[in-house]
């Protein structure tokens, strides 16, 4: 059965179901006991008129007397049927326009036994006793006595007795059912309400909540389940537009330059030399909005948990070695020094640690003063390593610490479209790289120095 | 040199078949995955410029395609997507190169360059001579005009980079990565400053002017006989 019940319906069900078998349950016990009380009343009244013909034939004087005294006796008895025969089958005596039936006189022959025999006859019940009987006159002839009770009266005080009781259970199943479905419906009345206020959940309206003190125990789990899934969500989601009004503005600035610029140049005829500048300085500013568009989509995945990094050895002092190369030049330009202390090993992707080391690097270098100095620190213990950027010179405004991973944060608005500035996504693409292998990024700030603290788990 | 280009998007197509023109190439165009198989199995081309998401049949199965009738063109695919998956699926069917929309045609040129310089390795020269400068790779010494220049070992691999591909425009993304190892979007500031102290050492007491920097797109190492 591929349907799907509602839960009220499945407690309904059941309830009635449940109230059926026990109610069933009750009739038969009655009715057998009714039945069974009624079987020993007729067998005591049959064994009791038994005894009054054994005791007639014993007393009595010839068959005619006998006749005389048995139809005196039965008058009373409406119910009551009597036949006498001896052992070759001669009647003495039989109640008049009743007959046994063959097979209850053939086998009370037989087996001689004297237990009780039923039979239904013409939609009559009966019931009936052999006995066996000595008279008086004739000792030593033994007489087959049968007496048959009509039990038609008792089948209609049993059979309108089931009908009520029947009904009565029909009747009581079916209003158990009833308040079992009352008693489900006001039971779940709870998840109707979650589920109305579930109802009215939309990306507009993240801020609904379930009713956690309104709900029973059993539900307030799964509701404050609900709620922390929906805070989680709202959270994402807040994030999500975040981002997406963030890129929306970021791309805006340079859109609207690129634009400007061209439609300035193409306002009237200009040198060739004019037009290859500008298309040059119009590749470079798509140059740049291409790595701010990649740069995003890194951060983006990074975000969403997609940011893989797939794990190798690496060693740090081979890849600041690497990157004081790289920086070299630069560092030379600005009289920098570039210094490395200590030695750690760490499991990562390469690339990516490169990547967010690079970025730091980079920072540093940008923030450092002439002859300034730039050292890479590395440092090793049973469960961490930790790589700290730090670089002399001024100290960052401290209110702008917790805000220096933010996307297109720069710590000086007034240089934030300068062409060799990036986009001010690179201490935020840092910290998701060293989240995306368990770490954590930590900032110190003072006069002097500042220093970026890149921390690893080691396995 | 014959290269097919396989690109839905009429602009792309029509720029990337005008640039690659220019750079000296034949270039035939097909914008559906389909025309893209025909060509390729036909014509006697000697690169396959293939875009992944293309109408009908996309970019994979055109290269499944292919690589199933036993074409060995090299592919290089474009695409704007840059997952992982992509790049190692593409690698896995056959792809000689990946490159991720938006690229700098420079970076396309220097890739097209180098799949097409592949093949059966030669005797390698051991001096590159352009002009008159000189650079010896067994005695990592640089001349010009017979008199010895002192380079570091980057700077080394950068001149060596650039002479190798004299008269290639090279994308400043492709010398950090090449020189440096830096194989992602760096701070391009540093190639600039880098090449800028090559040039003090290599042209500045010199004439004609070796190094040229192309804006917008990168460097070229060209003698003064090309240039013109």
């Amino acid at each position: 059965m591929t349907r799907r019940m509602s839960l009220t319906t499945r407690l309904t069900v059941l309830y009635t179901l449940v109230a059926a078998c026990v109610l069933a349950g009750m009739v038969a016990i009655v009715s057998t006991s009714v039945n069974r009380h009624f079987a020993e009343l007729d067998d005591d009244t049959l064994r009791d008129k038994g005894r009054l013909i054994q005791d007639m034939l014993a007393k009595s004087t010839g068959q005619a007397e006998l006749h005389g005294r048995l139809d005196d006796a039965l008058q009373s008895h409406p119910g009551l049927f009597v036949r006498i025969a001896d052992a070759d089958g001669v009647v003495w005596y039989a109640s008049p326009s009743f007959a046994f039936p063959d097979g209850v006189l053939r086998a009370s022959a037989d087996t001689a036994s004297r237990g009780i025999v039923t039979w239904t006859a013409d939609e009559h019940a009966y019931r009936a006793l052999h006995t066996v009987a000595m008279r008086r006159d004739a000792r030593d002839i033994p007489m087959h006595v049968w007496i048959a009770v009509d039990t038609r009266h008792h089948a209609h005080f049993t059979d309108s007795l089931h009908a009520v009781l029947w009904a009565y259970a029909v009747l009581a199943a079916l209003l158990s059912g009833a308040l079992g479905w009352f008693a489900a419906r006001t039971g779940l009345a709870p998840l109707r309400a979650m589920r109305n206020r579930a109802r009215s959940v939309s990306g507009q309206q993240l801020s609904e909540r379930m009713p956690v003190e309104s709900v029973p125990v059993e539900m307030a789990e799964l509701a404050s389940s609900l709620n922390d899934m929906l805070a989680r969500l709202q959270h994402d989601f807040q994030r999500l537009s975040d981002f997406s009004s963030d890129l929306a503005h970021e791309l805006r600035t340079p859109i609207s330059n690129l634009l400007t610029q061209t439609q300035v140049a193409l306002s009237q005829t200009r040198d060739a030399g004019v037009y290859r500048d500008i298309l040059a300085s119009n590749a470079e500013e798509f140059q740049r909005l291409g790595r701010m568009v990649s740069d995003m989509l890194l951060l983006a995945k990074a975000e969403h948990g997609l940011l893989l990094p797939h794990a190798e050895a690496i060693s740090l002092d081979e890849e600041v070695q690497a990157l004081f190369d790289f920086y070299e030049a630069l560092a030379e330009e600005k009289e920098i020094l570039l210094h490395r202390s200590g030695s750690a090993q760490l499991r990562g992707d390469r690339l990516m640690i490169r990547r967010a080391v690079s970025n730091l690097l980079s920072n540093a270098l940008r923030h450092t003063p002439q002859q300034g100095m730039v050292t890479i620190r590395l440092a090793q213990t049973t469960d961490s390593v930790t790589l700290t950027v730090a670089n002399t010179g001024a100290a960052i405004d401290p209110a702008l610490v917790p805000r220096l991973f933010d996307r297109f944060f720069r710590a000086d608005p007034s240089r934030a479209h300068a062409d060799r500035d990036g986009a001010g996504l690179g201490l935020a693409i840092t910290r998701a790289i060293v989240q995306a292998h368990q770490g954590t990024v930590q900032v110190s700030t003072m006069a002097g120095e500042t220093s970026f603290a890149l921390t690893f788990p080691r396995p | 040199m014959k290269i097919l280009i396989v690109e839905d998007e009429p602009k792309t197509g029509d720029y990337l078949q005008q640039g690659l023109r220019e750079a000296g190439f034949a270039v035939s165009l097909a914008t559906t995955g389909l025309d893209g198989v025909h060509l390729a199995l036909e014509g006697d081309h000697d690169l396959l410029i293939l875009d992944v998401m293309l109408p009908g049949m996309n970019g994979w199965q055109v290269l499944k395609h292919l690589r199933d009738r036993g074409q060995k063109l090299p592919v290089l695919f474009l695409s704007a997507r840059d997952s992982v998956e992509d790049r190692v699926k593409g690698l896995e069917l056959g792809a000689d190169d990946y490159l991720i929309k938006p690229f700098s045609f420079a970076e396309l040129l220097a890739r097209v360059r180098t799949i097409l310089r592949r093949g059966p390795p030669g005797t390698e020269a051991t001096v590159i001579v352009v002009a008159d400068l000189e650079l010896d790779l067994l005695r990592r010494r640089v001349t010009r005009r017979g008199k010895r220049i002192d380079l570091t070992a980057k700077e080394f691999g950068l001149l060596e980079l650039l002479m190798r591909r004299q008269g290639e425009v090279l994308p400043r993304s492709l010398i950090a990565s090449q020189v440096w190892d830096m194989n992602f979007d760096s701070d391009t500031n540093v190639v600039e400053v880098a090449m800028r102290r090559l040039r003090i050492k290599i042209d500045d007491h010199d004439e004609p002017r070796l190094i040229q920097t192309i804006r917008g797109m990168g460097y070229v190492l060209e003698s003064p006989a090309r240039q013109s």
